[in-house]
This record gives C-alpha cells, structure tokens and sequence, in this order.
C-alpha cells in the first residue's frame, strides 16, 4: 500500500462537493430517528452501507477517465498497489464518516437528556467498519471493470438481477435458486456483524469465511482485472 | 539505451525504494486463498441447507402452543400473579431452537402446563437478519448474560434470583430443569429478607 496514494484518494473523495452534499446529508438524514427517539440509543442509526458507496463510486474508473491512472502508472507503482491503496482510503474514509455520524448522534442522545451506550457505538462502529472494508472490495473489482461511475450501475443492475432471480426461486420454490441469489447478494453487500461473533453463534465460521471470500475475491480478481487493462493515453482523451 | 528504472530497481535519491519486475504481478496467494476460502463458503451453505432441510422436516408443520406475551404484559402480569417469568432467548436461525420448539413448545400438554406455571415471554434476537436487536432485546440478553441460543430464563418479575438454562439438551433434561427452577424460586420466596430475620 501506498500512503500517498491513500491520502490522495481521501483528499478527492472529501472534495468532491457532489460527494460531500450526499455524505452530509445522509449523515444528517440518520440523525432524524435519534432526534425523534433518543432513548432508542443507537438503534434507529442504519448501516454505512450508502455512506460507503458515495465514497466507492467511481474509486478506479474515475481515474482511468480522468487520466490520472495513466500518469499514476508511470510511476514505480504496482497495480496491485495502486488497488489495495484505494480499496483502504476509501473503507477508511467511510469509518472515519461512521465516526462522526456516531459522534453526532451521542452528542444528539446525551442533549437530549438520554444514556449514551458507548458499547453499543462500538459495536455498530465494529460493523460499520467491516461493512466498509467489504462495499470497497466489491467496488474495486466494479469499478476495475468499467469506467467513471460505471460501477454503480454494474451495481444495480446485479442488484436487479439477484432480486428477478430470488423472486423466481420464491414464486416457482426451487429452493436452490433462492439460496444462490442470497449468496449473490452477500457478495454485493459483504457484512459481518460482530455480536453473534462475541456471543458464540454456532454459525459464525460461515459468516467470517462468507465474508473473507467476497473481501479477498474481489480484490484478487480486481487486481488482475487491472493487470489486463491497457491504458492509452490517447484513450485518455488527452 | 537504458531499461526503465521500474526494471532495474535503481533509485534516485529521495525516492522510495523501487522493486524490480512487472508491475503488473498478479496476486497468486490472495487468490489462492480467495478460493480456499470460496470452497470453505460452499461447503457451509451445503451443511447449513442440509441442516436446514433436517430441521425444517420435523419443524415444517409444528405449531407453537404456548401464549408468548410481549414484555410488558409479561411483566404485569408476571407481578400481578405472583407466577415467574419464562424467557425464551430464541433466534429465527437457530436449529436447536426449532428443535425445542417441536419438542416442547408444540407440545399441546407440555404447553399447557407451561403456560399455567409461568408467564412467557420470547425475546427473539434480530441481530444477525436486521444488523441490530431492539434496545430491549439488548438489555435483556446483557442483564441475563445469554451467551448462546436457546437459553431458557426463569426469573421473577423483579429479574432477582434468575435461573439460565443454556442450549438444548432434550427434552426430559429440559424440562427438569425448568421444573427444578420453578422449586428454587419457590424456596427463595419462603427464605425471609436478611433483614427480616432479626
């Protein structure tokens, strides 16, 4: 990894003003529930999981479209480098995100007169975090694919697919199709939440190894996927 | 002409080190534990669908007949009679719990007796489909430190002198200790408060 290109991704991500519209205002959306019901805790505060895709969007391809890649490359820096330094900013940035959004929301809790359950933000934080690490592995193989944002709409459209596929399986009950397309959407949103894990779930070993497969396939298969990439800078539009 | 020093792995002065070789390695190891990884995950869905289809053989037409009352009824009520509560720490994933519940719970006799002893109450854990429990569901697991599914905990209404019964371990071992329970409170309820005795 790389820490100047992780700062540099943190420091495009932070001044996109489009990005930065939808981080606050999603933040600020999510603090609307503790407002409302701040004996609830932490509770009515959802996952980062769209805080994580405001910061993924377009973590490599906007790069291939802008030209920076091909300057980037010229550099001594391994592909597989360049990856897995943006796959860290990017779950970095959204934990950092996560932080502040909790931070907000114990200040709204604690104003408002209610306990603040600092193990409660923890755990959440815990999950967020690995939420996070695995939104941006699953982006970095999209957005090694395709160019600008054409990550989110490989997104969606998998999304679609997996809810076509798994409503077939319901409606016609072939068992095995509904369980494929639930697997499909753990992929697309790789989380694994910590407190079955402290508390001795017999199923846990299946969550962690669901969980590490789609972390680590999708970066493996987003580095070769960028080691087959031929960048021109012509291309580039330069 | 010179090669590229990408290639030849010579640095300039202030440049961090360079490695020599393709920049464009492919990542074996990763992948190779991707896959290791990917065929441990089959292998879970596998023994998770197999399970799933054991249980699901004997707990497809099973209906639960004991009257699970939400918490503040239980406790009203559990205050009003004097009769302790029965809290059932379940999940919706949790084979051993549908186990219990065809064994137990389905049981029209059983059931009966159950609800004619105790005042229960299912708390059922959310965590793993939603993200989260409800604070309550929190609050009861960490006050009565439920550790795993199916834990049974009868206690009085005040949540004083709680006995855990954790997993299941059939149904005669069970309900023996539900039993064995319902007399420890019982014989607590007839020790007078220390500061009674004097």
């Amino acid at each position: 990894m790389i820490p100047a290109i992780i700062l540099a991704t943190l420091r495009q991500r932070f001044t996109s003003p489009m990005r930065l519209v939808i981080l606050v205002a999603a933040v600020w959306i999510s603090l609307i529930p503790v407002l409302v019901s701040p004996g609830s805790g932490f509770a009515m505060i959802g996952d980062c999981y769209f805080l994580a895709l405001a910061l993924a969007a377009g973590m490599i391809g906007e790069d291939v479209s802008s030209g920076t890649l091909q300057l980037l490359l010229a550099r001594p820096v391994t592909r597989r480098q360049y990856v897995f330094s943006k796959w860290v900013a990017v779950a970095g940035g959204t934990s950092l995100v996560v932080v502040a959004q909790l931070l907000l929301a114990a200040l709204v809790i604690a104003l408002r007169g209610a306990s603040v359950s600092w193990g409660g933000a923890a755990l959440l934080l815990a999950n967020d975090v690995l939420l996070a690490f695995g939104i941006s592995a699953v982006m970095s193989l999209l957005s090694a694919l395709v160019p600008g944002l054409g990550d989110l709409g490989l997104l969606f459209l998998a999304f679609l697919s997996t809810q076509v596929l798994g409503g077939l399986g319901s409606l016609k009950s072939w068992g095995a199709l509904e369980r494929a397309t639930q697997e499909l959407q753990r992929v697309l949103k790789p989380e694994l939440n910590v407190w079955p894990l402290l508390h001795g779930d017999p199923a846990s070993p299946a969550a962690v190894a669901s969980y590490l497969s789609t972390v680590t396939l999708c970066l493996a298969l987003a580095v070769m996927v960028m080691n087959r990439k031929e960048l021109s800078y012509v291309s580039a539009g330069g | 002409m010179s090669p590229p020093a990408a290639e030849t792995g010579r640095v300039s002065p202030g440049e961090p080190p360079r490695r020599a070789g393709s920049t464009r390695r492919d990542p074996y190891v990763l992948l190779a534990i991707a896959l290791l990884l990917l065929v441990l995950r089959i292998g879970f869905v596998i023994r998770e669908a197999r399970q799933r289809a054991r249980a699901g053989d004997g707990a497809s037409e099973v209906v639960d007949r004991v009257a699970w009352r939400p918490l503040n009824v239980g406790l009203a009520e559990s205050r009003a009679t004097g009769r302790p509560l029965l809290l059932d720490f379940t999940a919706d994933w949790c084979p051993p719990c549908r186990l219990m519940q065809s064994e137990i719970f389905a049981d029209p006799g059983t059931a009966a007796e159950l609800n004619r002893r105790f005042v229960p109450v299912r708390v059922l854990d959310r965590a793993r489909e939603d993200g989260r429990n409800a604070p309550w569901v929190d609050s009861l697991q960490a006050r009565f430190r439920v550790g795993a599914f199916p834990t049974l905990v009868i206690t009085r209404p005040d949540g004083e002198a709680p006995v855990r019964i954790e997993g299941y371990l059939g149904r005669d071992f069970t309900l023996g200790r539900i039993e064995d329970a319902r007399l420890h409170l019982r014989v607590q309820d007839m020790v007078p408060p220390a500061g009674a005795r004097q």
